[in-house]
């Protein structure tokens, strides 16, 4: 009797302190999410697993960071950087949060888009109409109640887990793969890392879940509960992202059709869902996207107003905290408009936007790793000294990769040169 | 020598030159060190190396000018000071963080910190909150030439930073009790938990509880849980008993059980009973602090009875008269009471047509009956008619109209002329 008490009491705790981990990881497999994924299959096959497998250990580290952050101190990151970096850092790191997340909440409203194309909706009606919804719903209703409707629709995404399953790939060379490093020199490749490296782990995703953390009131001595939260999220991200790869390199890559839209990494769910794999696509993306979409800008804004001290919340009246609702709106308009400027391909909409999150990461994970090390901060909670060597060298390895980037780009006969 | 005043702010002192009287360079200003002791902080030391510990005195220094600091002796940096305790690096500590500006009681940021000196001496004067001080910090003051610049005075400045060595939560109680304990909740739950804690630590113990009272479950369970046991026992008995039951339901077992133990039998009692009420039901609602008489009282004894029982009551326009068995009999309100003759009795005064709730209801039940009989208190009884406690308006209000919905905000928005947060600016 005890025992058993005991443990409900436990498991209410546990399920007290769940949630920003697990919603974060959702989040992450958004619209420039399936997109970076199902193209990294449907390119390059299984040789992409391995730089997920990797990234989703970072993705741990990363997200295991922010939250013991968020719970030592109770402050969110953009306080912390204001309090111990200054005025003009908080600026820079602000400027390159509002870059990553206009990007981000565009290729969200990508996502929106080309859910309601695939039913024959144009991007001119559908995308402004969102827009309007999603900027009123915010500010109207609790959003914790609509979050987790697009929550529900997100769990469509596990039809890709039954998909790679039923296609029943060559596990073998999939297993071997995922542990197996592949790489090469090639622009086009190094894009597609650091997309997959950039949808996975997110700028915006660090601000979040650290926040949430903080807003949920959880403290160091809860925090045990947060870790499990953190890792279970960051094996669903993982998980989900396997699949896209595995199933789109199995119907797409093996059949040598690339992708072209969004749309068509809907293909890969035909093994499951035949006919119905459009349909059922569209409605996770759009879950995804919507889920995305309602936090990004309004966790931008609280980030932003609340380093520089202005005044924020959306219990406020527009005339009190003029600059939370203008970041706000400007936000949404501008990754509304992105979506809307003719000739722009959603598709490339959606991965470009990853490419510059992986780009921007770097700055934020030196912030983080250096907060999340600080003794004065964080007093026995603060990193160990192995744990900061894996976060050093994931940092900087990005960095390198970002530099790989634009060399091969800029210069795309100078990296083989380079090697001979 | 006529003493000048001169004003500037300490980003442009930080990173000048420090020069000796011959004009040698002998460091930059990193910092400067103030001591914080309830009289105008003065600079005592300046940090002039990475060293954290070392200071140049205050006392070498001739001349403190915004272009740098002058020192009054040749030959490089002589004997430099060790850091004493009580001394605060100004940059460190209150640059940048939080502080709570009683006037708009709210947590705003210290943008920059405005000095004066005359002759060798500086001070702090404010901290600057202002848009302009942010813009400063960056170099685009000039872009806000036309903006005021916005202060807190010294005196004001009431740091949230607690875990900075042996500095102390400075409150100012006095300045603390001109804000109505509701706008103290308000500001205490922006802060973050640590300082949350150390905030209402440096209260007194009735000031803390006005204040916890009004903050939301969550806040209030996380600062009694981070007390020490004696003191959140204290602080929970100086709460009404239901907001103390509400917190201690919310909290492990192990730990509410602790915590009643060190508290006081009688209030631990009334507390055990309503922590065994659900919470959305009438007896999780209620209060046991109401004001119960004998039938056989007269009016004029009942005044004098009131008198003694009113400081501890939640509500006393209504006298619920009780046999001894605790039976709801009737009900009296405060006005029928005081123009009643005074040898009447209780009982030929009293309402025998009881309004009552049961102890299972719902909130919904509670505020129809509230409003169809315009109640301000409504007792709750159990299937005998034996009185429980009683619910007043705003335990129900507070149901129905969460604190800053933002169905509220929006109502708000979209009335612009509705004056309800007025004071702002």
């Amino acid at each position: 009797m005890k025992l058993t008490e005991r443990l409900s009491s436990r498991l209410s705790l546990f399920l007290a302190v769940m949630g920003p981990g697990i919603v974060t990881a959702f989040a992450d497999n958004d619209a420039g999410g399936i997109a970076t994924y199902a193209a990294a299959g449907a390119k390059y096959g299984y040789d992409l697993l391995f730089i997920m497998f990797i990234s989703t250990i970072c993705l741990v580290v990363a997200q295991e960071m922010s939250a013991r952050t968020g719970a030592v101190t109770g402050k969110g990151l953009s306080d912390i950087i204001r309090e111990q970096y200054g005025v003009k850092w908080t600026l820079f790191a602000m400027a390159v949060l509002i870059i990553a997340n206009m990007g981000t909440t565009a290729s969200e409203f990508s996502g929106i888009a080309t859910s309601f194309e695939i039913f024959g909706i144009s991007r001119y009606i559908s995308v402004p109409i969102v827009a309007l919804v999603i900027w009123i719903l915010v500010l109207k209703y609790d959003y914790g109640k609509i979050e987790k409707i697009f929550f529900v629709l997100c769990l469509t995404f596990f039809s890709y887990v039954i998909s790679g399953v039923i296609v029943d790939p060559p596990w073998e060379t999939v297993l071997k793969a995922s542990i197996t490093p592949v790489f090469s020199w090639d622009a086009d490749f190094l894009l597609m890392a650091i997309g997959v490296i950039g949808t996975t782990i997110t700028p915006w995703g660090q601000f979040y879940v650290q926040a949430s953390i903080v807003d949920k009131g959880i403290t160091i001595a809860d925090y045990k509960y947060t870790r499990w939260d953190v890792l279970i999220g960051s094996f669903f991200t993982w998980l989900v992202a396997f699949f896209i790869i595995v199933a789109t390199a199995a119907t797409l890559f093996a059949n040598g059709i690339s992708i072209e839209t969004a749309g068509d990494a809907a293909l890969a769910l035909a093994p499951l869902a035949g006919k119905y794999a459009s349909m059922l696509f569209s409605f996770g993306l759009l879950g995804a996207s919507m889920l995305a979409a309602f936090i990004l800008p309004l966790s931008t804004a609280y980030a932003v107003c609340e380093a520089f001290g202005f005044e924020h919340g959306v219990s406020k009246s527009y005339k009190e905290a003029p600059v939370f609702f203008g970041l706000y709106t400007v936000l949404i308009v501008a990754g509304a408009g992105i979506v809307l400027w003719p000739g722009l391909s959603l598709y490339t909409i959606m991965l470009l936007s990853q490419v510059v999150n992986g780009v921007l990461l770097p700055p934020i994970l030196i912030f983080m790793v250096l907060i999340a090390s600080d003794k004065y901060l964080m007093g026995k909670h603060a990193n160990s000294k192995w744990y900061n060597v894996i976060a050093w060298i994931f940092t900087f390895a990005l960095i390198v990769l970002t530099i790989l980037l634009l060399l091969a780009s800029l210069m795309p006969d100078f990296i083989p040169s380079l090697i001979g | 020598m006529q003493k000048q005043m001169k004003r500037f702010y300490l980003s442009q002192l930080i990173g000048r030159r420090i020069r000796d009287s011959e004009g040698e360079k002998v460091g930059t200003v990193k910092d400067i060190a103030i001591l914080w002791d309830g009289n105008i902080p003065k600079i005592t030391g300046i940090r002039y190396s990475k060293d954290l510990d070392k200071l140049i005195s205050a006392d070498k220094v001739a001349i403190w000018d915004k272009n740098g600091v002058t020192l009054s002796q040749t030959g490089g940096v002589l004997n430099p000071t060790n850091i004493r305790p009580k001394e605060l690096y100004v940059g460190k500590w209150l640059l940048d963080k939080q502080i709570i500006d009683l006037k708009g009681s709210k947590l705003v940021r210290v943008n920059d910190i405005l000095l004066s000196c005359t002759g060798s001496d500086a001070f702090i004067v404010a901290a600057d909150i202002g848009l302009r001080g942010l813009l400063r910090r960056i170099g685009l003051e000039f872009l806000s030439k036309r903006l005021e610049n916005h202060y807190i005075l010294w005196q004001s400045i009431t740091p949230t930073d607690s875990r900075t060595g042996s500095l102390q939560l400075d409150v100012d109680k006095e300045e603390l009790n001109k804000l109505h304990p509701a706008d103290i909740a308000d500001f205490v739950e922006e802060m973050d938990y640590n300082s949350q804690a150390a905030f209402v630590r440096s209260l007194d113990a009735e000031q803390a509880a006005d204040a916890l009272a009004e903050m939301e479950i969550d806040t209030q369970v996380g600062i009694i849980s981070q007390l020490t046991g004696e003191h959140a026992s204290d602080l929970l008995e100086e709460l009404p008993p239901d907001e103390a039951a509400d917190i201690l339901s919310e909290m492990p077992e192990e730990k509410s059980a602790e915590l009643l133990q060190l508290m006081e039998d009688e209030e631990a009692d009334e507390v055990k009973k309503l922590m065994q009420y659900e919470g959305d039901t009438a007896g999780g609602l209620m209060t046991t602090e109401y004001i119960d008489m004998p039938v056989s009282l007269t009016v004029e004894q009942a005044i004098e009875r009131l008198r003694e029982l009113a400081p501890e009551a939640e509500t006393i326009y209504y006298l619920y008269i009780v046999d001894e068995a605790d039976k709801l009999l009737g009900v009296l309100s405060l006005r029928e009471l005081i123009i009643s003759g005074p040898n009447n009795t209780l009982g030929n005064l009293m309402h025998t047509k009881l309004i009552t709730v049961h102890y299972e209801d719902g909130h919904r039940k509670i505020a129809e009956r509230m409003q169809k009989y315009s109640l301000l208190a409504l007792p709750v009884v159990d299937e005998h008619g034996m009185m429980l406690g009683i619910i007043t308006v705003d335990d129900v209000l507070d149901i129905l109209m969460p604190e800053r919905s933002t169905e509220d905000a929006w109502a708000i928005y979209l009335n612009k002329h509705a004056g309800r947060n007025g004071g702002s600016k």
